[in-house]
C-alpha cells in the first residue's frame, strides 16, 4: 500500500498486537493500512482474523503492541487517558452492531449526547440535531424512546449520533449485524451518501459482503495478517461478486459467509 | 449431576453473584449473635442487674430478630430479582416451576446455613471488642470478661436456621411464574419512564407539611395525643414524596433543556427518572428506618440529659444536708470528717431555714446576711435589701423547672405592726433550696417576723479541691447518713447514669443496627443496577468519556442515592425530637444536633467507601 502523504486520514504502520496472558496470543501481525481523506474502506475476514482488534486500535480503545496508528497525522496513543476520551469524542464517530443507544434517553437526546458532554449551547445542539435528522430521515422519531423504534431506525439514530460533531473519521463495527437485509441496505446506502456528500472518511468492519459492497475498497485480513484488497469499479454488483469470490478463496473452512446473498 | 448437586454448584460457582446476599445475611446473624453474647453474659444475668434489664434485653433481642427477618427477606427478593433471566433460561430448558422452587429453596438453605455459621464465627472474633465497649458504656464495676457463650451460640444458631427455613419456604412459594418472554428479556426490557400523578404529588406536600406543622405546634400532652396520627400522616406523605413528588421534580428538571442538556446531567438524570420507581421503595424504607434510629437514640440521649441536668440544675452545691432532727450534729461531723479523710477541701455554710405560711403555702424567708453567705458559696451576687422591703427570689426559670407567678401586691406584717412590701424586680438564684421562690428581708426586719410555721437546718458544702474523689466520699457518707437528708449531685448523676446505661447501650446498639442496615439497603439498590450501569458506561466510554466525567456522574448518582433518604430522615428526626422537647418542655437542641451529626458523619463515611468500590467496579469494564 502506498502512502499518499497529505491525503491520508488514517495511517496504520507496522501494527502488531499480542495479548499477554497464560497463553500469549498474537492477534495482529505487521498490519499496514492507509485510508485517504474521503475514502470508504471495508475490512473483512473470518471470525478471529483480527478485524475487531484492528478497529479497536484505530478507535483508540486498545493500544498496539508495536507499530503506530496516525489519525490525521497525529498519534492519539501518545495522548493522556482523559485527552484520549476527548479526542474520541471530537475526532471520531462510532457505529456499533448493538447500536449502543441509551434506553433512558430519547432519540434526540441520544444524538446530542456527545455535544452535551462538551458543553455545547442548547440552541446549537437543537439546530444540529434537526439538520442531521432531516438528512437521515429520522425527524419523526426524534422524541421517541429507543425501545419504541425498530432496529433499522435505531441504527440510523446511532449513525446520526456518530455524525453530529462532523467527525474526521467514522468507524463502523458490523453496523448491519443486527439488521434484516432491507434495513441493512438502508443503513449502508445512508453511510454511502454521507461519504459521498460530506466526504467523511469511513472505515467499516463487516462479515456481510452486501454491506462491504458499498465501500470504495475492501481489505481482507486473515489470521491477523494482510491478505488482499480489492477496489470497487463502477458497478456495485460486480464488486459484490468479487468480494464473494475473494471470501471463498480466503477460507474454505469457515461458514461465516453466506454463499450467495443478493 | 443430581438436582441437589446442581443447586449446590449454582451457589459455589457463582460466588460473586451470591456474595452480596451472603454477606448481608452473615452480617445480620453476626449482629444478633453479638447482642446475644452481651445479653447472656454471666456478669449481667446474675443478680447484678435487675429483672427489668433482663426483660429489656429479651425484648431488644426480639426486635433485632424480627428486623433481621425483614432485612433478609428484602435482601433475598432483591437478589432473586437480578436472576430473572437465569430462571427464564432454565424454564426454556424444560425445568418446571416446582423444580425452580426446590432449587431456590435448596440454594437458600445452603446460603443460610453458611451465613449462620459464618456470622457466629465472625461474632466470636468481635466479641471481645464489643464486651470492652459495653464495659465502658455501661459503668459496670466488675469486668465483662470474655467467655465461651454457649447459650448465645445455640440461640443464634437455632433462631437463624429457623429463620432461613421460613424465608426459603416463603420465597420459593411466592416465586411467581411470570411470562417466559419477560423472564428472558430480564432487565433489558424497559418499564418505560414513570410518571407522577399531579394530585398525589400535591397530596404528598400537604401531608408532610401538615404533619410537620402539627408536630411543631403542639405542646405538652398534646404531643402525646398527636403522635400517632402525625406519624401515620407523615409516613404516607414520605411514601408519596418518593414515589410521586421526586418523579415530578425530576421530570420538571428534565423539561428544562438548559439544565438537562448540560454536560453530564443528561446521563445522570435520565437514569434517575427511570430508576425512581425502584428507588422509591428503598428510599422510603431507608428514610423510615433511619428516622426511627435517630428518634430512638435522640430520645434516649435526651432523656438521660434531662434527668442528669435536672439534678445538676437544682443542686448547685457539691453536698447539701437538710434535717430537723437531733441527729444532725453527728451527721454533719461525719460529713466534715469524711471530707477531711478524703483529702478534700470544701467551703461550708450553714443556716436555719424558716418557713412562713404565705400565698397558701410555706415559703422560706431568709435574712440578707444568710442569703449572701449562701449566694457567695455558689458564686452568685450579693444583694442588699433595704428596710421595709422584700426581695422575691425565683429559684430558677430554665424550662425544666416549674415557675409560679408571685403576687407582688402581697404584704407581710411584722410583729411591730410595720408592713414589708415586695420589690417589683424579681431576681433569680439557687442559693437556697426552694421549689419556686423565696423571700429575703433585711437582718433587722427578720428579727420581727414572728414565729415560723416550720424550721429546718440547712448546710451546704462546695468542694474546692479533690473534686475527683467526690463520688467516693459521697458513697462513704451515704453509708451512714440517710440520703433523705444528704444530697450529693455527683453521686446522684453517677447512679442515674449507671441505671440508665444498659438502656442506653441497648438503644444505641439497636439504633446502629437499624442505621447500618439502612445503608445496606442502599448498597443493594446500587448493586442491582451495577450490570446495567456497566453496560451503559461501556457504551458511553467508547464514544469518549473522561474519567473525570465518569467520576462526576457516579459520585452524584451515589450521592443522590445515599443522601436523599438521609436528608428526609434527618428532617423527620429533627422534627420528632423537637416535638419530644415540647412534650417535656426541655430544650433538646444540643442533643439532637449531636445525634444527627454523628449519624450524618457515619453516612458520609459509608458513602465514600461505597462510591470508591462502585467506581472501581465500573472502571473495570471500560
Amino acid at each position: 500500500m502506498i502512502s499518499k502523504g497529505d491525503l491520508a486520514m488514517l495511517q496504520v504502520k507496522q501494527v502488531s498486537k499480542v495479548y499477554e496472558g497464560k497463553l500469549a496470543y498474537r492477534a495482529l501481525t505487521d498490519i499496514n493500512l492507509t485510508i485517504d481523506t474521503g475514502e470508504f474502506v471495508g475490512i473483512m475476514g473470518p471470525s478471529g482474523s483480527g478485524k475487531t482488534t484492528l478497529l479497536n486500535m484505530i478507535a483508540t480503545i486498545d493500544e498496539p503492541t508495536t507499530g503506530e496508528v496516525l489519525i490525521n497525522g497525529n498519534n492519539p496513543h501518545r495522548l493522556r487517558k482523559d485527552d484520549l476520551a476527548k479526542f474520541r469524542r471530537n475526532e471520531l464517530g462510532f457505529v456499533f452492531q448493538e447500536f449502543n443507544l441509551l434506553h433512558t434517553l430519547t432519540v434526540e437526546e441520544n444524538i446530542v449526547l456527545p455535544l452535551t458532554l462538551d458543553g455545547t449551547k442548547v440552541k446549537i445542539m437543537k439546530q444540529k440535531a434537526k439538520q442531521i435528522a432531516e438528512k437521515l430521515g429520522i425527524t419523526d422519531i426524534m422524541k421517541k424512546h429507543t425501545y419504541e423504534i425498530s432496529g433499522g431506525q435505531a441504527q440510523r439514530a446511532a449513525v446520526a449520533r456518530a455524525m453530529i460533531h462532523s467527525p474526521k473519521l467514522l468507524l463502523a463495527d458490523e453496523p448491519t449485524g443486527n439488521l434484516d437485509s432491507k434495513s441493512s441496505k438502508d443503513v449502508m446506502g445512508m453511510l454511502e451518501s454521507i461519504n459521498k456528500n460530506d466526504h467523511t472518511t469511513m472505515m467499516l468492519v463487516t462479515h456481510d459482503p452486501q454491506a462491504a459492497s458499498y465501500c470504495d475498497r475492501v481489505v481482507f485480513i486473515r489470521d491477523g495478517k494482510f491478505y488482499s484488497e480489492i477496489h470497487r469499479g463502477d458497478s456495485r454488483q460486480t464488486f459484490f461478486q468479487k468480494i464473494i469470490d475473494t471470501l471463498s478463496l480466503l477460507g474454505g473452512d469457515d461458514h461465516d459467509f453466506p454463499s450467495v446473498r443478493v | 449431576m443430581t438436582f441437589r448437586q446442581f443447586a449446590f454448584k449454582n451457589v459455589t460457582r457463582n460466588k460473586r453473584l451470591y456474595a452480596a446476599y451472603f454477606l448481608s445475611s452473615m452480617f445480620t446473624v453476626m449482629v444478633f449473635f453479638t447482642f446475644a453474647i452481651f445479653a447472656y453474659h454471666p456478669a449481667l444475668t446474675g443478680d447484678e442487674m435487675d429483672s427489668y434489664v433482663t426483660q429489656g434485653m429479651n425484648i431488644s433481642g426480639g426486635i433485632i430478630y424480627v428486623f433481621s427477618f425483614f432485612f433478609i427477606l428484602y435482601s433475598m427478593s432483591s437478589f432473586l430479582q437480578s436472576r430473572k433471566k437465569e430462571f427464564g433460561l432454565l424454564i426454556i430448558q424444560g425445568m418446571t416451576i416446582k423444580q425452580i422452587r426446590l432449587m431456590v429453596f435448596l440454594e437458600n438453605m445452603l446460603i443460610g446455613f453458611f451465613a449462620t455459621v459464618g456470622g457466629i464465627l465472625l461474632g466470636l472474633v468481635f466479641a471481645k471488642g464489643i464486651l470492652m465497649v459495653a464495659e465502658n458504656v455501661l459503668v459496670i464495676e466488675n469486668k465483662l470478661n470474655f467467655y465461651i457463650p454457649m447459650e448465645a451460640i445455640i440461640l443464634s444458631f437455632v433462631s437463624f436456621i429457623i429463620l432461613f427455613f421460613v424465608i426459603s419456604l416463603f420465597v420459593s412459594y411466592v416465586l411467581r411464574s411470570k411470562k417466559l418472554t419477560e423472564l428472558i428479556r430480564g432487565d433489558k426490557q424497559s418499564k418505560g419512564e414513570p410518571k407522577a400523578n399531579i394530585w398525589l404529588t400535591i397530596l404528598a406536600v400537604i401531608l408532610i407539611g401538615g404533619g410537620y406543622t402539627v408536630a411543631l405546634l403542639v405542646r405538652g400532652v398534646g404531643v402525646f395525643i398527636a403522635m400517632l396520627p402525625v406519624i401515620i400522616v407523615v409516613s404516607i406523605g414520605t411514601y408519596l414524596f418518593f414515589t410521586q413528588l421526586s418523579v415530578f421534580i425530576i421530570r420538571q428538571l428534565k423539561k428544562r433543556d438548559t439544565f438537562y442538556w448540560k454536560k453530564t446531567n443528561m446521563i445522570l438524570f435520565s437514569d434517575l427518572s427511570f430508576r425512581m420507581k425502584d428507588n422509591a421503595r428503598t428510599f422510603f424504607m431507608v428514610a423510615m428506618v433511619s428516622t426511627v434510629a435517630f428518634s430512638a437514640i435522640g430520645t434516649l440521649y435526651g432523656f438521660q440529659t434531662f434527668l442528669t441536668e435536672g439534678i445538676k440544675l437544682v443542686n448547685p452545691n457539691t453536698f447539701t444536708y437538710q434535717a430537723d432532727d437531733s441527729k444532725r450534729t453527728e451527721d454533719i461531723d461525719f460529713i466534715t470528717s469524711t471530707i477531711k479523710d478524703e483529702n478534700m477541701e470544701a467551703d461550708q455554710e450553714e443556716m436555719v431555714l424558716r418557713y412562713y405560711p404565705l400565698e397558701d403555702k410555706n415559703v422560706i424567708i431568709a435574712k440578707e446576711s444568710d442569703y449572701n453567705r449562701f449566694a457567695e458559696l455558689i458564686g452568685d451576687d450579693k444583694i442588699e435589701v433595704g428596710e421595709g422591703n422584700i426581695r422575691v427570689i425565683k429559684f430558677g426559670d430554665e424550662g425544666l423547672l416549674y415557675t409560679m407567678d408571685t403576687d407582688t401586691s402581697e404584704v407581710i406584717t411584722l410583729t411591730s405592726g410595720e408592713t414589708l412590701k415586695k420589690n417589683e424586680t424579681i431576681i433569680e438564684s439557687k442559693a437556697l433550696p426552694a421549689m419556686y421562690h423565696y423571700y429575703v428581708v433585711s437582718d433587722r426586719d427578720y428579727e420581727k417576723l414572728g414565729d415560723p410555721e416550720d424550721e429546718r437546718y440547712f448546710s451546704a458544702w462546695q468542694v474546692t479541691q479533690g473534686k475527683e474523689r467526690v463520688i467516693g466520699a459521697a458513697e462513704k457518707i451515704t453509708e451512714k447518713v440517710s440520703p433523705y437528708y444528704f444530697t450529693s449531685v455527683d453521686l446522684n448523676v453517677y447512679e442515674i447514669n449507671k441505671g440508665y446505661a444498659p438502656i442506653m447501650f441497648v438503644g444505641l446498639f439497636i439504633g446502629i443496627v437499624f442505621f447500618v442496615s439502612a445503608g445496606s439497603f442502599l448498597y443493594f439498590r446500587l448493586y442491582t443496577d451495577l450490570d446495567t450501569d456497566k453496560r451503559k458506561f461501556h457504551a458511553i466510554s467508547k464514544m469518549g468519556l473522561t474519567s473525570k466525567e465518569l467520576k462526576k456522574v457516579l459520585s452524584r448518582q451515589t450521592a443522590i442515592l445515599f443522601f436523599t433518604p438521609l436528608i428526609v430522615a434527618l428532617i423527620h428526626g429533627a422534627i420528632a425530637l423537637n416535638a419530644l422537647a415540647n412534650m417535656f418542655n426541655y430544650n433538646l437542641a444540643k442533643e439532637s444536633i449531636i445525634v444527627l451529626s454523628v449519624f450524618s458523619g457515619i453516612q458520609i463515611i459509608y458513602y465514600v467507601i461505597v462510591r470508591f468500590f462502585y467506581t472501581k467496579q465500573i472502571k473495570q469494564v471500560l
